[in-house]
């Protein structure tokens, strides 16, 4: 079965994806998402493979150790406030983008912004642009 | 080499939507965004030089290919990183991730590019600077609009 860091934990969707037999299910809620490994008896070790964490190992089976859970809640966009992404992840993501990236042209700080928001900014500042070339006149 | 936008030509019919999701099973990498009454934007993949993608993928399933960001489905485990990594909203996870490929191994030229009935998508840099300064220079010869 498999034993959790829960310091160490991102709340990605990795081990429950690549689990072969859906021993690892993940409950979102809208505010927040938990993670429950179900005890498991198999010799398989793909989730502790391909966590991005390296938070998973794998332990012999034992009855009287509880199943393991971890919940998260979600952070919300700075814009429109919808939830999209645990903090631990949104952490990782800023440590490995370099400082200099994680502000755009102009000044936001866009990984605290969800990706639905990170469009339309995108697509209101090509607009603009697009005004600007039009209507400036000539030197 | 991605795909430029010329957004003065895009009159928001979202035929490339409609085309990306075709040729890749239902699930679409462009996006036609319509700001106010001015303009509409499709917005894709950059096939950004410094890809935060890349960065934050752990498993080497998104990676820089000279100019291009590939992506190799079987290693994604679907973490959902990539989505957040970036900038512009254009990597998607539903299980696994999906993002703009070019439609490499499925046209030569992407499919949003050949369906633009408005040529405001094109492959080819040249073309899209020669008529941003033929714009700028149009505008100028007209002492500039008020």
């Amino acid at each position: 079965m498999i034993k959790v860091d829960a310091s160490l934990c991102l709340g990605c969707h990795s081990c429950s994806n690549v689990c072969p037999s859906q021993n690892i299910v993940r409950t979102e809620t809208g505010v927040t998402r938990s993670i429950h490994w179900k005890r498991c008896k198999e010799e398989c070790d793909l989730c502790v493979e391909l966590c991005p964490a390296k938070a998973l190992t794998l332990v012999p089976f034992d009855e009287s150790v509880p199943e393991p859970e971890v919940c998260f809640y979600l952070v919300a966009c700075k814009i429109c406030g919808s939830r999209y992404a645990t903090e631990p992840m949104l952490k990782r993501i800023e440590s490995v983008i370099p400082a200099n990236l994680q502000k755009d042209s102009e000044g936001l700080d866009w990984i605290r912004v969800c990706p639905v928001c990170r469009r339309t900014i995108e697509a209101e500042r090509a607009t603009r642009q697009m005004v600007l070339g039009r209507s400036r006149k000539s030197p | 080499m991605p795909v430029y936008i010329d957004i003065s030509r895009c009159i928001g019919c979202r035929s490339c939507e409609v085309a990306c999701q075709r040729v890749h099973g239902g699930s679409g990498h462009v996006n036609v965004h319509f700001v106010g009454d001015s303009a509409s934007v499709p917005i894709l993949c950059h096939h950004c030089e410094e890809a935060s993608c890349t960065m934050a993928c752990f498993s080497g399933a998104l990676y820089k290919d000279g100019d291009k960001t590939v992506f190799d489905v079987e290693k994604c485990t679907g973490c959902g990183l990539c989505r957040l990594a970036c900038p512009f909203g254009v990597v998607w996870t539903d299980k696994i991730a999906h993002k703009c490929d070019l439609c490499e191994g499925l046209a030569e030229v992407p499919t949003c590019v050949t369906t633009c009935p408005a040529n405001a998508l094109s492959t080819d840099f040249d073309l899209a600077s020669r008529r941003a300064r033929a714009r700028a220079a149009r505008v100028a010869a007209q002492g500039g609009r008020r």
